[in-house]
């Protein structure tokens, strides 16, 4: 039973944060599609991890809500790649969504926090 | 290039993604694997794990929804959160046929043109299928059908290879046999039922014990007749009734049983009634008892007899055994029974007429060919669609995608339109039937058991899915055989894949049209037929006369020849007086009526008959006034009522039994011995037109007419009457006359007989009816395959015709050119279609009339009308070319 519970609030969370995550990474500078999955990778210390199959289509439609913008760059001795920065509108809602994330994460530990007692 | 570009371009296959944005995501992908790659074999990972590792990066849901959202045409909207994930060929299935439902919205209008070409194509085949599984290949409403035999006594050499067989006949074979389970003999009879209303008709058939039994129906109230009822002897006064009869007479009183009704002026005992579901000839209302008759005469062929073989007997045993047993009654009772053997034939062959048989297997066969039209066309449609999307589809063989992915997404295509088209197919055939069985019931028997039922949709299913498999994997199977380069580097106009593509859809128009004249050659030969047929002479007048049958219900005050012989008479003078009626008369049967046509063998002093033949010739009793009521022309004199048995036996003869048996002779006064009513000679006082009294399609028989006034007279016989104004006026004026002359006359059936004419024309109008539908589809289908290939071809070649014309060529020449392809296309497709008619056309020559199966005429005129519409067809797309401005045509490219 808790199994099932943990895969399901699991996978929401994960939802619901993927998006956050990855404004949230575009928001000090433009990244290409691997650069963010090496740091999410990295810094969430293998926790979180996001492969091919999930990281694009969550681009694609980051990028179709119009939240960030991608770019094909090229430099010299290098395969192009493709760059996705911040859009005006995907400021906006990484604000919403970091205060929407605050709230959540406080609520979540005030209900734990009294589960405890 | 990438090591994983192969595998993401692999997943993307599947999705018609628009290419600028496939090949971004390829390379994408492809580098976020490839780097992914490099850092497990540099952490030290084995090459092995590695790869499934990375591999298994790209198996997820999420990237298939995201691929499908890229595909063309689809509206940007936020992802379906949790959709569920599918597996394996399944997912792959449900993939295809969602890829398939787009692609076929996309464009509606090639979707709808080939949903209705392949709803007509199904919906006509399983519309006649239908009526042919319910005509011929159910099973009969018996028990174990297959089993029941019909047994005629059979006498070719004097034209009769089935016969109806004589009482003691029947009694010796029902003795001698031993493979048959029971003998069954029948005897058509109406009786005359009386009650206090008056006298009604009812149609009877008097049966042997074993009738109900060998069919294997059971009544559903009371009994069956037993043993003593039909023994020899018997008076036979037992009655079922019909579950007809007795909701329409009873009320479905269940206390019928038991009752006593007044039949043919006797107490009749009601024994039982039968259940709803059995059948026997037209609407019978009851079963009496056969009562045999082991003294009547050998040569007085009367029952209908049928068997049910033992288990164990084979037809062909069971035909050694009773032509022996023939043979043997052949030697034993020479008179009577020289040169008659047996002949059996099952239920089936019996029941269901050859004729109808015939038509049927001819109309599948015409509907097949529309079928198979439709799909030529629809296989021709997708291939000019083809061209449009060859790039497409170049573009997707050069990124990788597999033939057989390819020939996967045709099929899903064409499977999706195959079940489309034949759901609408069975709704076109559910509609064709409730026509074809308010129109033809009465024509086809069995023809109202027609409905849509699981084998019908089965059947629908199954030949759209065929007809689909054939359409569907051609252009596809072409796409994917073309060199995806040669296509790409083609230019904009696409020749070289275009030219075998052109040449696919030339031959397939060609066939089309072959297949369409074959069809509208063999409607042509019924259509020619039929009106051959209308313009026959009947030999007597169809137009104003009715009939009507009349009986005699009191068989009590109508006991003597003289009696009977005297109502007659007064019949002619009592409703002869009417007013409005010109003429009257009566006849123990009338042209186009099935009762009273009767054989019978003669002597022709002076004429010798080939060796082992004997003159023969149908006969009738009329009164007189009979020729010139229905318009037949006489010479010499018709019968009078002073024609009584004192004057001595007079007959009068039609014209084909003088040229057969008195060739250059003139008859008149000369005599001939007929063996029936006495055998005794009789001298031809007048000679009458032929009359095509079997149907018009038929030759006219040899007839005597009797002297009802004369001979023994009949208790039932057909008043025919020519009246002013309509024939049907009179109906009651001339009831009313009738119970004058006797109350308890029964008077039914009234027809007119350009009614009974069209009853027997309607087997042939229904064929000539269907075969024209399914001929008129296949031309306007042929029609619009021609003109899809020349308007492709004219839309192809808009740069050519621009140079043409730019060269200084003529708007008229470029006109010419256009029709002149059309035509010739057309006119190879006729050659072929001629030739497969010239085939196919003598498998129908039992449907004609009048008509050689290679009638010229037909022969002429079809492939001349399809050449003409051919060029009606091109019409269109030339006026295009001949419109075609040269400097837009060359700055397009």
């Amino acid at each position: 039973m808790t199994a099932i519970i943990d895969r399901i609030l699991d996978r929401e969370l994960k939802k619901g944060s993927a998006e956050l995550v990855i404004l949230a990474l575009l928001d000090a500078r433009p990244r290409h599609g691997y650069e963010i999955s090496q740091i999410i990778e990295q810094r969430s210390e293998g926790e979180v991890k996001f492969k091919v199959a999930s990281l694009y289509p969550l681009l694609y439609r980051l990028e179709r809500r119009g939240w960030i913008a991608g770019t094909w760059v090229e430099k010299a001795g290098q395969r192009r790649r493709r760059y996705y920065r911040l859009t005006r509108d995907g400021r906006k809602v990484l604000a919403e969504q970091r205060k929407g994330w605050q709230r959540f994460v406080a609520a979540i530990n005030r209900i734990t926090e009294t589960g405890n007692v | 290039m990438s090591e994983w570009a192969q595998a993401v371009r692999q997943r993307l296959v599947s999705h018609d993604v628009d290419p600028t944005r496939h090949s971004a995501v390829i390379d994408e992908l492809a580098q976020h694997l490839d780097e992914r790659y490099a850092a497990l074999l540099a952490r030290g990972m084995a090459v092995s794990e590695a790869r499934r590792t990375v591999a298994e990066e790209l198996e997820d849901e999420a990237l298939e929804r995201e691929l499908r959202r890229m595909e063309r045409g689809q509206p940007p909207s936020s992802p379906a959160i949790g959709a569920s994930p599918g597996s394996g060929v399944l997912s792959s299935l449900a993939q295809d046929l969602g890829y398939a439902a787009r692609t076929l919205r996309s464009s509606p209008g090639f979707s709808a043109i080939a949903i209705i070409t392949l709803a007509l194509g199904v919906g006509m085949n399983t519309a006649i299928f239908s009526v042919l599984n319910a005509v011929m290949l159910r099973p009969l409403p018996y028990r174990d059908p297959d089993r029941l035999v019909r047994l005629f006594e059979s006498n070719p050499q004097r034209g009769w290879p089935e016969f109806s067989v004589s009482h003691p006949n029947f009694l010796d074979w029902r003795a001698q046999t031993t493979r048959w389970d029971m003998l069954v003999a029948t005897f058509a009879d109406s009786v005359a039922l009386v009650t206090d209303e008056g006298a009604e008709m009812l149609r009877g058939s008097r049966v042997t014990a074993e009738f109900l039994p060998a069919l294997g129906v059971a009544p559903i109230l009371g009994r069956n007749f037993t043993p003593d009822e039909v023994a020899v002897g018997a008076t036979g006064r037992s009655v079922i009734l019909t579950e007809g009869f007795w909701q329409r007479r009873f009320g479905r009183d269940p206390a019928v049983v038991g009752r006593t009704v007044t039949m043919n002026s006797a107490p009749h005992t009601i024994v039982g009634v039968l259940p709803r579901q059995f059948e026997w000839g037209d609407d019978l209302d009851v079963l009496l008892p056969l009562v045999l008759e082991p003294n009547r005469s050998r040569g007085d062929h009367v029952l209908t007899v049928f068997g049910r073989l033992k288990p164990t007997a084979t037809l062909d045993q069971a035909r050694a055994e009773l032509t022996t047993i023939a043979a043997n009654l052949g030697q034993q009772y020479p008179a009577d029974n020289d040169g008659w053997s047996v002949r059996l034939r099952s239920f089936y062959d019996w029941l269901i007429p050859e004729q109808t048989r015939q038509s049927l297997v001819v109309l599948q066969g015409a509907v097949a060919l529309v079928l198979l039209i439709a799909c030529v066309n629809i296989a021709n449609l997708l291939l000019a669609r083809g061209a449009a999307r060859q790039k497409e589809l170049a573009i997707r063989v050069a990124l990788g995608a597999s033939r057989k992915r390819l020939l996967c997404h045709g099929a899903a295509e064409s499977l999706l339109l195959a079940l489309i088209g034949s759901a609408a197919g069975l709704v076109l055939a559910g509609a064709t039937i409730r026509l074809l069985s308010s129109y033809g019931a009465d024509i086809v028997p069995r023809l109202n058991e027609a409905h849509i039922d699981l084998t019908a949709i089965g059947f629908a299913v199954i030949s759209g899915v065929a007809s689909a498999a054939l359409f569907g994997l051609m252009p596809s199977w072409q796409a994917a055989r073309n060199d995806a380069g040669q296509v790409l580097s083609d230019g904009a106009r696409g020749s070289t894949g275009g030219q075998t593509r052109q040449r696919l859809r030339r031959a397939l128009t060609i066939t089309e049209v072959a297949f369409s004249v074959a069809l509208l050659v063999g409607a042509g030969l019924l259509v020619r037929s039929f009106s051959r047929l209308q313009k026959v002479d009947a030999g007597f007048d169809v137009d104003t006369v009715m009939t009507a049958r009349v009986t005699l219900a009191d068989r009590t005050a109508f006991d003597s020849n003289a009696k009977r012989a005297a109502f007659w008479q007064r019949v002619n003078a009592e409703v002869g007086a009417l007013p409005g009626i010109v003429s009257v008369s009566s006849g123990s049967g009338v042209p186009l009526t099935p009762v009273g046509g009767t054989a019978t063998e003669l002597r022709v002093p002076g004429f010798t008959p080939p060796r082992g033949t004997q003159p023969s010739a149908d006969w009738r009793v009329i009164t007189p006034g009979y020729f010139k009521t229905l318009g037949i022309p006489l010479r010499g004199r018709d019968f009078t009522d002073g024609d009584g048995p004192m004057v001595g036996p007079s007959v009068i003869v039609s014209e084909s039994l003088v040229r057969r048996y008195f060739p250059d002779q003139d008859p008149i006064g000369k005599a001939i011995t007929p063996r029936t009513l006495g055998n005794r000679p009789h001298t031809i006082i007048g000679v009458a037109g032929d009359v095509r009294g079997r149907g018009l399609d038929r030759d006219p028989l040899p007839t005597i007419y009797f002297s009802a006034v004369a001979t023994p007279a009949f208790g039932t016989m057909t008043v025919v009457w020519r009246s002013i104004g309509e024939g049907t006026a009179h109906v009651s004026a001339i009831r009313e006359a009738l119970r004058r002359i006797h109350p308890q006359v029964a008077m039914f059936d009234v027809r007119a007989i350009n009614a009974l004419l069209e009853t027997s024309f309607a087997q042939r109008r229904f064929n000539v009816y269907l075969l024209t539908l399914f001929a008129s589809v296949a031309l306007v289908l042929a029609a619009i395959g021609l003109f899809g290939v020349m308007a492709y071809l004219v839309s192809q070649r808009t740069r050519e015709i621009g140079v043409r014309l730019a060269l200084g060529a003529d708007r008229g020449q470029v006109f010419r050119l256009i029709i002149g392809r059309g035509v010739a296309l057309a006119s190879v497709g006729a050659v072929l279609g001629v030739g497969l008619a010239l085939w196919l056309s003598r498998l129908m020559e039992t449907l004609l009339f009048g008509v050689s199966p290679l009638d010229p005429i037909t022969f002429a005129a079809v492939p001349t009308a399809m050449i003409t519409i051919a060029a009606a067809a091109c019409y269109v797309p030339a006026r295009r070319a001949m419109r075609v401005d040269p400097v837009t045509a060359l700055r397009a490219e």
